[in-house]
């Protein structure tokens, strides 16, 4: 089966996009005689190629980190340039993959709606949507706190590959956990704040000003609402 | 109160909904608020590409020099944002959608706190706009279209620490859309 890929992270080659889909896609491979072809969204000089791309496909993977509740601009622009491809008979099967920030699944689950419903308005049929949160971390955690978060990306390659289907024991074991418990919380807080912010801000000199409100009007003459 | 109107209209042929906007500001200016429409297709407003400059180098601001600071500035000292836009794919354009990403992260920290049980970003100001949405169908827009924008916006409001206010369509009357500002 040949795989048509497309990678929405505004961020490219640098995206944790990219590491999640490197894992999917080494299972992919497992399978002989399977080969995909991967496009950068980011790349907007290119969105002709990427529309022809889409048109020709028989299987298409749209991967995507979560931007403000919904998908980034980038990939509400590619979206817009499918028009043409509605309603056009024999359009190709479509699975995606959603990441956030954000660690629980529900803050995704809205733009899940959303890329149903788009498939059913290009025509292609829909194969699900892998929800995947707390990704933003998985560059700075330590390798083996990844270790199963990658591995399980690679098995749901594995039987995409095979069958062209996500497996829906791997997707429900991703977009876990549901809510974040007290304990759990107050741990992914220290460790992003001492690990993650705190050191790019003072990397950057900007520690300081970290709470600054640049767009104060300090006149106070402003209405309250 | 103090509104902005956020044109998300990209389309320059398409000058009913244009016209329904000024109308709209009109009738709000009217009734004494104090409007201010950005046309955000003729400001030059690069795509968010996820730098996180706005929280860890230039904090507040984003990091790209670009006119997203004046919208976000307009966004800040606002009473209510209408965030406006004809339906196309199922959804506002990219336009707005890119303006939407900068100005929430604008006004918010990089910090994390837990609300009714989920993370979210710690507020960057003491206080925050109402927002409200204004859509203009497309001929394969269906109620269920409208529900998705909605529904995804209502989460956005609480993500920018504000209540969201309402989704319109650009076939309901001015005078309807200007009662449901005037009435938050």
């Amino acid at each position: 089966m040949e795989l048509t890929i497309f990678n929405g992270s505004p961020r490219g080659e640098g995206s944790n996009t990219k590491i999640l889909l490197e894992h999917f896609i080494s299972g992919f491979m497992e399978t002989e005689g399977n080969s995909y072809e991967l496009s950068y969204l980011v790349r907007i000089k290119e969105g002709e190629q990427f529309v022809t791309l889409f048109q020709e496909a028989e299987h298409i993977l749209l991967a995507t980190p979560l931007y403000a509740d919904a998908m980034p601009g980038i990939v509400k622009a590619f979206i817009e340039s499918l028009e043409p491809l509605c309603g056009q008979k024999d359009n190709a099967d479509i699975g995606f993959i959603v990441q956030s920030g954000f660690p629980e699944p529900i803050h995704s689950r809205y733009l899940e709606r959303y890329l149903v419903k788009l498939s059913a308005r290009l025509g292609c049929r829909y194969n699900g949507t892998v929800i995947r949160g707390a990704v933003e971390g998985i560059k700075v955690t330590p390798e083996f706190m990844n270790k199963k978060l990658f591995k399980t990306f690679y098995k749901l390659g594995i039987t995409y590959g095979k069958t062209g289907k996500f497996d829906e024991k791997l997707v429900s074991q991703l977009a876990r956990p549901e809510k974040l418990s007290r304990f759990q919380f107050w741990f992914t807080r220290i460790i992003s704040d001492a690990i993650y912010w705190n050191p790019m801000l003072k990397k950057n000199k900007a520690f300081k000003k970290r709470f600054d409100r640049p767009y104060e009007v300090k006149s106070g003459s402003t209405e309250s609402g | 109160m103090k509104v902005t109107i956020l044109n998300g209209n990209p389309d320059t042929s398409n000058h009913t909904f244009d016209d329904y906007l000024k109308n709209l500001s009109d009738t709000l200016t009217a009734s004494e608020h104090n409007v201010t429409t950005l046309v955000l297709r003729d400001m030059d407003i690069r795509y968010c590409v996820g730098c996180w400059g706005c929280w860890v180098k230039t904090p507040g601001q984003c990091a790209a020099r670009d006119d997203s600071r004046d919208v976000c500035r307009a966004y800040i000292n606002s009473d209510f944002v209408l965030f406006a836009s004809p339906v196309i794919m199922g959804f506002p354009s990219a336009l707005l959608k890119k303006v939407q990403e900068k100005a929430a992260l604008s006004v918010l920290l990089p910090y994390f706190e837990q609300v009714n049980n989920e993370v979210r970003h710690v507020g960057r100001y003491p206080r925050y706009p109402r927002i409200g949405l204004l859509l203009e169908r497309s001929e394969t827009c269906d109620d269920e279209d409208i529900q998705i924008i909605n529904d995804i916006y209502a989460r956005f409001a609480l993500n920018v620490k504000t209540t969201y206010g309402f989704t319109r369509l650009t076939s309901d009357p001015v005078k309807e859309v200007a009662d449901g500002i005037n009435h938050l």
